[in-house]
């Protein structure tokens, strides 16, 4: 059964946290909240736990009004970024707690403690206490907790953010892997676009209490519904360039002392001039040695070696910066005279003043129709 | 270990060792009087060693013989007879018992009130109660006397049961509001969310965490009643409903002090309050820690 959630508001005293949250979670998919701190995503969680109150709204799971419930009656599980195991109980009995809660049978309780141990490759350590237990192994014995219930619903708060940056990835993975094994709808807040775009079925973008995009995580990366989608997804952010704009079909973006230079065709339909904030990702910027047509020249200020990949920091016209990510094996060094060009189907063009992606309000030639 | 070192480590323990035995001294020689023959107890010089071991002075104490004063023939019969010592000492646990039981189970539950629930003042009252045990309990004890006079308590265990509990209660809530702020919510909200009732929540998960800070309020509280000897001497006026710290005073009789008597009814009385310490402390200084660092 879906979650919908209605027109919910919540406010702590004059502060508007969440200002008309509409969102449909589908059955099964493994749904994440992403935003920066403040957004209100933990917030939005915490009322789907009921662990608080909206201020109004409502939440349905599927045509059941569950928003008055109990947290402990609307059967949802959910890990806590701080784990929050018992610290006075071991393993076995942190697991065991809710079934205990709710009666289950002794017998039952053990076999069911002892499957989800299996899962999560704990049970040598069930008779443990929390403090014994490292960062990765108390995460998954909060995930256990979460699990041993089979609840229709996990809601998880940030569960990744205590581990050190090696494990992430792993329980990344692993979180994922149990997911596609247990198909339990999974509502996760992080303020990791990487895990959002790595983990997730559909994303909510969250800024100011606010839903910002909720779609897939192609489409939130290939289609941010406005500039802070945009710059909130994806690593290294992508570059926002001023003074661009639409004329006969072409776009040209102001390349210092009034001179303007032609990038690419116009991406959108109708031949209305106008003027746009462009958007591009620096895999998308292309710098060339020697100059090329629909380039224009900039200057390398920084060259940082990631890895695989460099970030080049470019100054062209009059002070503008922007950044490209290049091949490791590129030559390129700083302070070197370059010409700086774009890939023409990934440019991002924006309304200036309102910041909506404009190729969302009207269709992108390169769309199929 | 280089010469130095040892030179240095054997001062610094020889220090140590003389402090410690200073700090028990007194302890030591109330223990070594009550296990003196009565001549040994003024003698000059004064015998740390008793020349004798007796135990009559406990055995007194106890089973409390008053034939032993007429077969002493140094001893005058007094009408503070040890046969109440038991009876003070059944006193003095039932209203420490008493009134640390109660104590207690106000203070978690006003603390944990306070912590955790939206009400106004509930920020002030924590200091609050701190400025009420501020106040000397001589400045206290008449009021109070005439309240329990009022409410007809007055010469009854009630009338210092209660008197402690204003004491110790304030100090003791203060005490676990500032424990129980060190508890993390999610701990009952992951509780919660596993379908426990707030009040099972409470059991099952708050009370075992604040566990050292219960045991640390309740040794206080323990130690305060034990050791009361104003609201005692103030609120009573029948011999048999006398706590020890006063009841041990009827050993002063005129010029005659039995000294004997006295220091093994110290003895006794510390020997209670030593052996809860030692159990418990462990549990005591997290508490205090856990207090101090959050509090």
């Amino acid at each position: 059964m879906t979650i919908r959630l209605e027109h919910l508001r919540k406010s702590f005293g004059p502060v508007q946290v969440l200002k008309d949250i509409n969102l449909e979670l589908p059955e099964r998919e493994f749904i994440t909240l992403v935003g920066p701190s403040g957004c209100g995503k933990t917030t939005l969680l915490r009322i789907i736990a009921g662990l608080e109150t909206a201020s109004s709204g409502t939440i349905y799971h599927g045509e059941t009004r569950v928003s008055d419930l109990a947290p402990g009656k609307r059967d949802v599980a959910m890990v806590f970024q701080s784990y929050a195991l018992y610290p006075h109980m071991n393993v076995f009995d942190n697991i065991a707690y809710g079934l205990k809660v709710r009666r289950t049978p002794k017998a039952e309780i053990e076999a069911r403690v002892r499957e989800v141990a299996g899962v999560l490759e704990i049970i040598p350590l069930l008779e443990r206490k929390p403090k014994q237990l490292s960062g990765g192994q108390r995460q998954r014995v909060a995930l256990g907790r979460a699990m041993v219930r089979k609840p229709w619903l996990f809601l998880m708060d940030e569960p990744l953010s205590n581990l050190d940056a090696k494990l992430r990835v792993t329980m990344r993975s692993e979180l994922k892997r149990f997911h596609l094994r247990l198909e339990t709808t999974t509502i996760y807040v992080t303020h990791d676009q990487l895990e959002a775009m790595t983990m997730s079925d559909k994303i909510a973008v969250m800024d100011g209490g606010e839903v910002q995009q909720y779609a897939t995580p192609e489409e939130v990366y290939n289609r941010p519904a406005n500039t802070f989608v945009a710059g909130f997804i994806g690593s290294p952010p992508m570059n926002f360039l001023p003074g661009a704009a639409l004329a006969d079909g072409e776009l040209s973006l102001a390349t210092g002392s009034g001179a303007r230079t032609v990038i690419a065709d116009s991406p959108l339909a109708g031949k209305a001039s106008r003027e746009i904030l462009l958007g591009a990702r620096p895999q998308d910027v292309r710098v060339h040695a020697a100059v090329a047509d629909r380039t224009f020249a900039a200057e390398i200020v920084l060259v940082q070696l990631l890895g695989s990949e460099k970030l080049v920091e470019l100054a062209y016209g009059s002070g503008a910066v922007l950044t490209a990510q290049v091949k490791a094996d590129s030559p390129l060094k700083a302070g070197q005279k370059v010409w700086v060009g774009f890939d023409p189907d990934k440019l991002h063009l924006f309304d200036p003043d309102s910041g909506r992606n404009l190729a969302l309000e009207s269709p992108r030639l390169s769309d199929p129709a | 270990m280089s010469a130095l070192e040892f030179v240095r480590k054997t001062l610094a323990y020889a220090f140590l060792l003389l402090v410690t035995f200073l700090m028990c001294f007194p302890l030591i020689w109330a223990l070594s009087t009550s296990l003196k023959p009565a001549r040994d107890v003024m003698a000059t010089p004064p015998r740390l060693i008793p020349s004798e071991v007796t135990f009559a002075n406990y055995r007194n104490l106890i089973l409390g013989k008053e034939q032993y004063f007429r077969a002493d023939q140094t001893y005058v019969p007094t009408t503070a007879a040890p046969q109440h010592f038991t009876t003070w000492f059944a006193n003095s646990v039932i209203v420490s018992a008493g009134s640390t039981l109660i104590s207690i189970v106000i203070s978690t539950l006003a603390a944990y009130s306070i912590t955790r629930f939206r009400y106004w003042g509930r920020r002030i009252i924590p200091y609050f109660s701190l400025l009420g045990y501020m106040i000397p309990s001589i400045i206290l004890v008449f009021p109070m006397f005439m309240v329990m006079s009022g409410l007809a308590l007055t010469n009854s265990l009630w009338s210092l049961t209660f008197g402690y509990v204003s004491i110790t209660l304030p100090f003791c809530m203060w005490l676990l509001w500032a424990f129980f702020r060190g508890i993390p919510i999610e701990l009952e909200e992951a509780a919660l969310m596993d379908g426990a009732s707030r009040l099972r929540v409470f059991v099952d998960i708050v009370l075992p965490s604040a566990l050292p800070g219960i045991i640390a309020a309740a040794i206080f509280s323990l130690i305060v009643s034990w050791n009361d000897f104003l609201f005692a001497r103030v609120f009573i006026n029948s011999i048999e409903n006398l706590p020890l710290t006063v009841g041990v005073m009827h050993f002063f009789e005129g010029v005659h002090v039995d000294w004997g008597l006295m220091m093994a009814s110290a003895v006794l009385m510390t020997l209670p309050m030593a052996v809860l310490f030692m159990l418990m402390q462990r549990h005591l200084v997290a508490g205090f820690g856990a207090g101090a660092v959050k509090g």
